[in-house]
């Protein structure tokens, strides 16, 4: 039953991706709604008998389809600026998933460094390079978004199956003591200096090195003339 | 609701890589990466909170924190590397730059 209910949700997934896609006829845009409006409702269908508690089953089901349905509109939206904004709602969406799991500290981090610093980043650079008037050519259409999305449906497909496959997966230990709150910013320290202290050190020199080399590569200077050759 | 969250990782890490192979903005193309980055923190947080045998353990959000460091670094050269090519052709096609590739 639940093997029916996931093809049946990959497949309205994949095609209303597909029809979504940029470059695609315009009015298949209703459809493609319809369609993703009908994956959601499944992966409802799917996600509620799973889940445990009923706050936290309420919660998850509507980050999980925020988040989801986030992540559409940036992978499909013609203006960049657009799909870096959707990708701040994936972020918050994300981070509210970590704070169901009680990961409170990772998921500030993770909300201060995505959504403050590296999204910040991209903006610069998105409005730098924008072209005037309206989004360019090669945002109109999708490149081969056909086979892009089919090979996507096999992946999702593959891995989903083999986890409806699987109870002892689904049960497991769900009902972890959801007391004991794992994930404060003592815990996660601790943890992370006294067995991780080489991943640590070793996480400062990649750092170091993205500085240099990006520094690096700021400096150069970019000359027109190897630029014609197409 | 392991499962559940797995469903949602995976989702994510699916929809950045169609994202990945389909667009052709190389801006959209690394945003499409730090999407991949969002489904596989989800994945690792929810096995560490609900591992299969034992208790739960810190391990998936230690990772996590170091993919976060990571992709900060990533982000940067990532970043550095398309302003630099957007420089040489005004550009952001990556069609434009098809003459690197392997024929």
């Amino acid at each position: 039953m639940a093997s029916v209910l996931l093809i049946i949700l990959l497949t309205l997934g994949g095609v209303g991706l597909y029809l979504a896609m940029p470059g695609g006829r315009l009015h298949a845009a209703r459809a493609a709604l319809i369609l993703l409006i009908g994956a959601a409702a499944a992966l409802v269908a799917l996600v509620l008998p799973m889940a445990g508690a009923q706050a936290e089953r309420i919660w998850f089901t509507l980050l999980a389809l925020i988040g989801l349905l986030g992540a559409l509109r940036m992978v499909t939206h013609r203006k960049p600026v657009y799909s870096a904004l959707y990708f701040i709602l994936v972020i918050i969406a994300t981070s509210g998933l970590l704070i169901l799991t009680q990961a409170t500290f990772l998921a500030a981090a993770l909300l201060i460094i995505y959504a403050g610093a590296i999204l910040v980043t991209y903006l610069f650079v998105i409005m730098m390079a924008q072209q005037a008037g309206g989004s360019a050519p090669y945002d109109q259409r999708a490149r081969e978004p056909f086979i892009g999305v089919v090979t996507g449906f096999i992946l999702l497909a593959v891995l989903t199956l083999r986890l409806a496959r699987g109870e002892e997966l689904s049960l497991g230990t769900m009902a972890a003591d959801s007391e004991t709150t794992l994930g404060t910013v003592a815990q996660v320290g601790t943890h992370l200096l006294t067995q991780y202290v080489v991943g640590i050190e070793i996480t400062g020199v990649v750092l170091l090195a993205a500085m240099v080399g990006a520094i690096a590569i700021a400096r150069r200077r970019a000359t027109a003339d190897e630029g014609e050759v197409d | 609701m392991l499962a559940a969250y797995l469903l949602v990782g995976g989702a994510l890490f699916t929809l950045g890589l169609v994202g990945f192979v389909t667009r052709r903005n190389l801006i959209i193309m690394f945003l499409c990466t730090e999407l991949m980055f969002q489904g596989i923190v989800i994945n690792l947080v929810a096995f560490g909170r609900y591992p299969l045998d034992g208790q739960p353990t810190l391990d998936g959000q230690v990772f996590s924190l170091f993919l976060l460091a990571v992709a900060a670094a990533e982000a940067a050269l990532g970043l550095a590397l398309v302003v630099l090519l957007y420089r040489y052709k005004g550009t952001l096609d990556v069609g434009a730059w098809k003459l690197l590739r392997d024929e």
